[in-house]
Formats: structure tokens, C-alpha cells, sequence
């Protein structure tokens, strides 16, 4: 059949469009492409991706081709677009329940009930980060790790001055203020290049100072967000913040950089999450660290003792488009496998804690990163129980968490009241409750 | 002749034209970007006009655009008729000046942000070390929006001389000498030859200017992402937020159709100088 020079020249785009559409694509050696985009990945965690991952799971069987693409810091508005033009990828990665929910609700998903149940996961998943991808009784994720704040403090610095680790609000102000007192920063933090710092620090005040049971009914709709618990617990922040606590250049410095104030003893703590366990700079899985962590204390007279916080930082999900389903799922199982797990938890700590029973954090031990190990140990221990806060990430509906990570700033730097401030939040929330935006919670009880 | 005009047109058509309706269409529903929209008729923009953010946004774009019209537009004209006066040092003088236009704007974002402003790696840091007491302005919600106007002026004012300079060189030699010889200096020749002569370039860059005024995003999404506590948010960065981190696309597509308001009537000026002009010169 000859083809006139029209019939050429409109071919020319459709070709150009089928070249770029790897769904479904079959590889050169017959097997089935199952495409994953990831967003942001320093150079160990991208080695550590092809190697630990991508590598890993070709040569395990011979059926499916893993191809993964690092899409950067856009990932998550790539991936909206994409998903609506039914040109996203096969597996569908989240920043975490907050972001999945509006993908689930407007079915971009599939639900992975029969892969949950041929692969027994869920029995295998620790239920309270498995619950936060259930959306009307269907699964539509999975949790890719278990994350929490932390209290990181230098023990060098704490042991010269005599300091103890503090284990309420009363004696975290003590050691602040001798801190202070001696040049020394209470805390350090820095949001200029990742405003989010602000809701891990606003994580830690809702929680350990209104204690999670109420921050819980907050969620559930049945405290509002006004209540004096959590004026008490924006209060606090903004005192601490005018104090000084978080010394005079949150604006100004990097997350490496506020940290590493820690580190080289400048800055007593930092408020921070399991995530910085990967960072190298930091030297933290070195035997003779100066570094130490331990679970944020009660900051507040709802409980006492120390908590830790839920979260699941991303989620895994299967487009309801992907012509490679199985393949998907198979990428998920190999994730599941110990020897995944012990590897990349070595080569990338903090990124891939998996939250799964019959992968307990026993198996870290020997990777060489004390201070990693004992954490997770304690998150996998206290998410078993039952025993944890809420982190913002994960359960606050997005434009609820979009104000309580910019408009915080405003209390901060006297602009509005703490009870602007909450105000504000909670019309926001009462309209994202009405919408059915906001993540569910896990039951009381594991 | 149409279809000289088709494949511009077309291409028009697909990138412009049907964004535009698009997002138009957006500002009267309820859409997170994934689901189904919902119609929601005026509200978006009820929404917008009862939240103070969008104010200060708007009015924040009003100061870069009054900084903009006046600071690197002054700063190009003085330094084009110098370099008018100047040929020598013409070629050297506005590579240097051109210099900051060619460089990613993330790079100079990044370089102002890291290298100036930084307390712990810029120059601020030197000088504190050095005993003078000067805090980041980045980081100060009152001086935020002018700091990155700098840094978006470092960029832009070389530009803008080289165009000016492009223009005078137009103005007639003999034009220029008979000032000179009528005893003019630099600045009567700057008053009532050199502007009078780049008068329709001048007016294109001021309403240019006001256009790009109100679409100003990368370089204040860059370095200080609107804030803090919203001292630099600008209507598209009040967009960028609503639409990509709150899935809230249809109260985004008001905010730019509020953004397109000012450049649509920034172009009616324009065309209307156009068409005044015409008549005159016929």
C-alpha cells in the first residue's frame, strides 16, 4: 500500500505519540514493562534504586522489566496530570495517604483487594499504616515505610553541660534556656528550602502538647480545631519561636544545614523526623556518632511520658489504567522479600522501613547503624501497640495542611492570633470534612 | 492569505486559545485536578475576594509592578544613553550587563539565596562575622518581596539597556549633533532627544513590564516560595499553591483569570496608544 505525502505528513504525531507510550510496552527480550516513577532521590538513594531495586528485581524472575524514572520534586503534580490524560505510570507512588486520597477517591487506583489477598498482606502489614489507604471498605495502597519525629540531640554537648535528657515540657524549657544562656541554639531547624519543616515542628506540638486522643477527635471531627488544647499547643510554638528556641535563622537555613548545627554542637536538638537517618552528612551511623535520638517527651499535662507519631510518607498504589497490573504487584511482593528490605534499609536508611510484620525490625540488626535500628525497633514496638500521635502529613486533608504549613509562619512572625490562626484552620477542615478529603484514621487499637 | 497565517493560528489555537477557555471554564467548578468537576458557579471567586491572602497578593503585585516600571527602567535608560555617548565601550560594558539574562534564573535564585543572602554562606554571613549587624531579608516577611525584586532587577535591567541602546542607535546622528551644537548636555539630550526618539519602544517595555508584572512567579517560587508568612505571594504563586499543594484547581484558575484581568487591560492600552498614534501620523 503507498501512502500519499498527507496521509505521511499526518502520521508523523500519531508515531511520535506511540513512541512515547511505554504502558504496557513489551522489552526486547519479551518481557512486560511495569513502569514507577520516583520523585526526589540524592545520589546514594538513586545508586541505591538501580541497584537495590530496579537490578534486583529484573534478575529475579524473568517475566516483568521494572523501568524507573526520577521525575524530581514535581513528581506529585506530574503524576495528578498524567493519571487524569491516563498516561501515568504503572505503579503509582504518593507522598503519603494525604496526597492518595484524592487520587482513590476519583478512582485513579485500582483497589488492591485481590492482590492483598492473594499475597496475604493484609496480614502481613502492621493495620494501622495499612488502614490509611482504605478508603469505603477497599485497600488502594500500601505503606512504602513508617516515619515519626524524633527528639535528635548531641549527648556530647548534653554530657558537658551536665544537661539530661529532657523529659517534659518543664525541663525542655530548663535545658533551652541554659542552652540560650551559653550561645548554644535550643533547636535546630530551618525551612529555606522545604517549608514543610514548619508542620514537622507543628506535628510535634499538636500531639505532645494536646495529646493525641484529642488530636484524634480533632480528625474525627469531633473537637474543633479551637479547642483550648491545641490554642495552648500553637501558643507554646510561637513562644518558643520568639524565644529564640529556634534561633534567629529558621528562614534563612537549610534542613542539612540547621541539623548539622547539632551536629558540630552549635545547637543543642532538632525536631526531626526517621528520614534523617539517610543523610550521610550527618554522620549518625557512625560508631563514635556524637548524635544521639530518642521519642519527642510530653510536652503538656494530656499525657506524660514520650510519643512517637504515625506516618506513612509514601504510598504505593496501581493505576487504573496500567496494562500491567500483575507486573505491579509483583514489583510490590519483591519489595516484601528480606533480602529487598535488609539492603535497602542498608544502602538508604529511613526511605524503605517497611511496616510489615514478618519483617521485623530484628532483621536490621548487623546493617552497621545503631541509632537506626533502635528506632525502628521502637516505632514497629509502639505502631503494634497502638501507641502513637498523628503526624500532618498523613492525616490532615490537604488544603487544612496547606494553611497549617504557611499560615503557622503568620503566628510566628506576629501577623495573626493563634486563634486567627485556628479559626482559620478549622473552617478549612469543616469544609474538607464535608468533601470526604480527609485520610482516614486507623483504629484505636492495633 | 489565511493560509499564510493557519499553522501560527493552529498552533495558537492549541496552546493559547484552548488553555485559556480551559482554564476560564475551571474558575466556576470545584475540581481537585483528579476528580470530576462540580459546578460551583461564583463561588471560586467569592472564595478568593474573602481571603486576605489573595489581597496582600494582589497588592504585592502592584508594588513589583511600580518597582519594576520605575528601578531597572531608570537604571537601562541612563546606562543605554551612556553607552550611546560611549561606543568604545559599548561591546565590553553590555556583554557584562547582558550577563545575568543568559543564566538559569534557578541559578541566579539559587546564587542570591545561598551566596548573598544566606547568614551561614553568603555574604550576609561575612559581614556579620565582620561587624555589621545585617539579618536576611529573605527571611523577614516586611522585606521578603523586595529582596526578591533585586535579585529579579540583577536579571532583568541589562536587558533592558541593551533594548533601549538598540533603539537610540535608530535616532537620526544629525538629530543628536545639532543638540550638542544647540549646547545641550547629557541631560537635556537625554530629555528631549533620547526619550522623545525610543518613545513607542519605551511605551512597549512599560506595558510589557506591567504584563510580566502580574504573571511574575519563578524567581519568588525560587527563592522564597511567597513568604514568609505569605510577605511575597503574588497572585501566581497563590495559584501555583491553591492548584498543586491545596487540590484546589478551580479557586487557582480564578486567581489567574484576576492575573490575565491586568494583562488584558495592560494590552488594551497598548493597542489604544497603537491606534492614537496611527491617527496622529496619517
Amino acid at each position: 500500500m503507498t501512502m500519499t505525502r498527507r496521509q505521511l505528513v499526518a502520521s508523523i504525531p500519531v508515531a511520535a505519540l506511540a513512541a512515547g507510550l511505554p504502558r504496557g510496552a513489551t522489552a526486547q527480550d519479551g518481557r512486560k514493562v511495569v513502569t514507577f516513577w520516583f520523585g526526589q532521590a540524592n545520589s546514594d538513594g538513586q545508586a541505591a534504586l538501580r541497584n537495590d531495586l530496579v537490578e534486583a528485581f529484573n534478575a529475579s524472575q524473568d517475566k516483568y522489566l521494572l523501568q524507573l524514572e526520577v521525575k524530581g520534586a514535581a513528581v506529585n503534580n506530574l503524576l495528578k496530570v498524567a493519571l487524569v490524560a491516563g498516561n501515568g505510570p504503572d505503579i503509582v507512588q504518593t507522598a503519603g495517604p494525604a496526597y492518595l486520597t484524592a487520587i482513590a477517591n476519583a478512582g485513579q487506583v485500582l483497589p488492591l483487594d485481590d492482590f492483598a489477598e492473594k499475597y496475604k498482606w493484609k496480614e502481613r502489614f502492621l493495620a494501622p499504616l495499612l488502614n490509611t489507604s482504605v478508603y469505603g471498605g477497599k485497600l488502594y495502597a500500601l505503606p512504602r515505610d513508617y516515619e515519626s519525629m524524633h527528639l535528635f540531640y548531641n549527648k556530647e554537648l548534653f554530657k558537658q553541660n551536665g544537661w539530661k535528657l529532657p523529659t517534659n515540657r518543664k525541663e525542655m524549657e530548663e535545658v533551652a534556656d541554659a542552652a540560650l544562656a551559653k550561645g548554644i541554639i535550643p533547636f535546630g531547624a530551618g525551612n529555606a528550602d522545604w517549608k514543610g519543616v514548619n508542620e514537622w515542628l507543628m506535628t510535634v506540638f499538636f500531639n505532645n502538647v494536646a495529646g493525641p486522643d484529642n488530636v484524634r477527635k480533632a480528625l474525627a471531627g469531633e473537637l474543633p480545631w479551637t479547642a483550648p488544647p491545641f490554642v495552648e499547643a500553637v501558643e507554646l510554638s510561637k513562644a518558643w519561636y520568639n524565644k529564640g528556641y529556634f534561633g534567629k535563622n529558621y528562614f534563612s537555613l537549610t534542613i542539612e544545614q540547621s541539623f548539622l548545627q547539632v551536629v558540630n554542637s552549635k545547637a543543642a536538638m532538632a525536631f526531626s523526623g526517621t528520614w534523617s537517618f539517610g543523610t550521610k552528612s550527618y554522620g549518625m551511623s557512625k560508631p563514635d556518632t556524637v548524635m544521639d535520638v530518642a521519642p519527642t517527651p510530653t510536652l503538656g499535662s494530656a499525657f506524660s511520658g514520650s510519643l512517637v507519631h504515625l506516618a506513612c510518607g509514601a504510598t504505593l498504589s496501581i493505576a487504573k489504567t496500567s496494562q500491567n497490573a500483575e507486573g505491579a504487584a509483583a514489583v510490590f511482593e519483591f519489595m516484601l522479600t528480606r533480602k529487598f528490605y535488609e539492603t535497602m534499609n542498608r544502602d538508604w536508611p529511613g526511605k524503605w522501613a517497611l511496616p510489615v510484620k514478618d519483617l521485623p525490625p530484628e532483621m536490621l540488626s548487623g546493617i552497621g547503624y545503631p541509632l537506626f535500628e533502635k528506632t525502628i525497633a521502637n516505632l514497629h514496638e509502639a505502631f503494634s501497640k497502638g501507641q502513637y500521635g498523628f503526624t500532618t502529613w498523613t492525616f490532615w486533608p490537604g488544603a487544612t495542611n496547606s494553611y497549617l504549613i504557611e499560615g503557622i509562619e503568620q503566628v510566628w512572625l506576629n501577623k495573626i492570633t493563634p486563634d486567627a490562626y485556628l479559626t482559620r484552620m478549622q473552617t478549612l477542615f469543616s469544609q474538607e470534612a464535608r468533601e470526604g478529603k480527609v485520610p482516614p484514621l486507623p483504629p484505636r487499637t492495633a | 492569505m489565511w493560509l499564510f497565517a493557519l499553522p501560527a493560528l493552529l498552533i495558537n489555537i492549541c496552546i493559547i486559545l484552548v488553555p485559556a477557555v480551559l482554564t476560564f471554564t475551571a474558575a466556576f467548578f470545584i475540581w481537585d485536578g483528579v476528580g470530576t468537576p462540580v459546578w460551583a458557579g461564583l463561588a471560586n471567586f467569592q472564595n478568593m475576594v474573602a481571603d486576605p491572602v489573595f489581597w496582600s497578593a494582589l497588592t504585592n503585585n502592584f508594588i513589583w509592578t511600580a518597582i519594576f516600571l520605575t528601578v531597572p527602567v531608570c537604571l537601562a535608560l541612563v546606562m543605554a544613553a551612556a553607552l550611546l555617548m560611549a561606543p568604545k565601550a559599548r561591546i565590553v560594558v553590555q556583554s557584562i550587563i547582558f550577563l545575568p539574562r543568559i543564566i538559569a534564573v534557578a541559578v541566579t535564585g539559587r546564587i542570591f539565596q545561598g551566596m548573598i543572602f544566606s547568614p551561614a554562606t553568603g555574604i550576609v554571613a561575612w559581614l556579620n562575622e565582620h561587624g555589621f549587624s545585617i539579618s536576611d531579608p529573605l527571611a523577614d516577611p516586611d522585606r521578603s518581596l523586595y529582596a526578591v525584586a533585586a535579585v529579579d532587577i540583577w536579571h532583568w535591567w541589562g536587558f533592558l539597556a541593551v533594548v533601549f541602546l538598540s533603539a537610540m542607535r535608530q535616532i537620526s546622528v544629525d538629530q543628536i549633533e545639532a543638540a550638542r551644537l544647540d549646547g545641550a548636555g547629557f541631560f537635556a539630550l537625554f530629555r528631549y532627544v533620547l526619550i522623545p526618539g525610543i518613545r513607542p519602544t519605551l511605551t512597549l517595555m512599560l506595558i510589557l513590564t506591567v504584563i510580566w508584572s502580574f504573571q511574575v512567579f519563578e524567581f519568588i517560587f525560587i527563592i522564597t516560595r511567597g513568604g514568609p508568612a505569605y510577605g511575597s505571594e503574588v497572585l501566581a504563586t497563590f495559584a501555583y499553591r491553591h492548584a498543586f499543594f491545596e487540590g484546589d484547581v478551580g479557586q487557582a484558575a480564578a486567581a489567574a483569570c484576576v492575573m490575565s484581568l491586568f494583562g488584558l487591560c495592560a494590552t488594551a492600552v497598548y493597542l489604544w496608544l497603537q491606534i492614537t498614534d496611527d491617527a496622529q501620523s496619517t
